[in-house]
């Protein structure tokens, strides 16, 4: 989860994640370097005393301030592509749930085998036991199986949401009349945290997203618990 | 005081405040490649022409080529390492699965001679 003014990413728990994180380290250097030859020229011009006034064209130049530019894009955008197509396979994924976002709080529906769903609400500041995290914990986590590829399916009942966890790089709109899929592998059993991310009214900042992913063996524990209680 | 501290080391040290070198792997490495490539470079050029300018100029481009190269090289290197690494984990978890199956690659039984021409 993110820790108190944390600039970057948070680690990965996916496969997808981290090429994002590879990505996003290989574009901040090219990103860093531009930075250090807008410096260095800014630097030569204000202390240089080579100066003329008559100069009227410089093909050379010229072309290397439209090629460069031009392969460092063409650099940036061959693993991005790359990212964006991986982003939207769909690997026989091997258990669907489904994300409904209500104003304001979650649902989610396991509905393959046999049907059971629950909601998650926040926790409330005043009921949180230690150990708790303030605004991110939830009374009912969305439950999933590690190492096995599994569809979301995100709706919403009423007004616009969106469905983020930032550590498995998931962020989709909740769209009423609309079903909007997705589909991640969690790589490590974990708790991860995620918050509403489009503004949905006024307790928008309080219906934040919980995904335990646990082995196969006690989610099918769990699973079957669920259903007891159901 | 532990956990300010912690903290501080957890934030790690910005060029330019942006550029993470401590967390970002390869980043340390090309940077200080960089630093070299471009004393080397600049060095080389001022004991051979004696203009200071210029020599700051092309010390400054062999850092950007140092370094750019040093992190590319780097980084297919860290690629190739994680999809071995990924290709290694497959085999150990399909190893598990498959030991003393039918499908466990070390039971296969070993081709025969085929046999000559009558």
């Amino acid at each position: 989860m993110a820790h108190p003014s944390q600039l970057g990413f948070q680690d990965a728990a996916s496969p997808v994640m981290e090429e994002l994180l590879h990505f996003h380290d290989h574009t901040l250097m090219i990103v860093f370097l531009i930075s250090t030859l807008v410096l260095y020229i800014i630097m030569a011009m204000v202390t240089t005393k080579l100066t003329n006034k008559f100069i009227l064209d410089s093909q050379e130049i010229e072309i290397i301030w439209t090629l460069l530019p031009a392969l460092i894009l063409i650099l940036i955008a061959l693993p991005s592509l790359r990212i964006l197509y991986l982003m939207d396979e769909v690997n026989d994924p091997h258990l669907t749930v489904k994300a409904l976002g209500h104003q304001w709080y979650w649902s989610y529906e396991y509905t393959d085998y046999n049907n059971f769903g629950f909601d998650s609400y926040m926790v409330p500041t005043q009921d949180l036991t230690p150990g708790q995290f303030r605004l991110l914990d939830v009374d009912h986590r969305m439950v999933i199986p590690t190492e096995s590829p599994v569809r979301v399916l995100i709706t919403a009942d009423d007004v616009l949401h969106s469905w983020a966890v930032p550590s498995l790089g998931i962020k989709m709109d909740a769209v009423p009349g609309r079903l909007n899929q997705t589909a991640f592998i969690v790589s490590r059993p974990g708790i991860y945290y995620g918050q509403c991310s489009e503004i949905c009214g006024a307790n928008h900042s309080f219906m934040p997203i919980v995904v335990e992913a646990i082995p196969l063996k006690h989610f099918e524990n769990w699973s079957t618990l669920m259903l007891e209680n159901s | 005081s532990r956990s300010k501290e912690e903290s501080e080391k957890e934030e790690g040290f910005k060029l330019l405040g942006i550029l993470d070198v401590q967390r970002i792997p390869c980043a340390r490495n090309a940077i200080l490649h960089g630093a070299g490539g471009s004393l080397t470079t600049g060095m080389l050029y001022f004991l051979a022409t004696s203009r200071v300018r210029r020599s700051f100029d092309v010390g400054f481009a062999g850092f950007m080529l140092t370094t750019l190269g040093s992190w590319f090289y780097c980084r297919i290197n860290n690629a190739k390492l994680r999809v071995q690494q990924r290709f290694i984990q497959e085999g150990i978890k399909n190893k598990i699965v498959y030991e003393g199956s039918v499908l466990d690659p070390i039971n296969k039984p070993k081709a025969e001679n085929p046999s000559g021409p009558s």
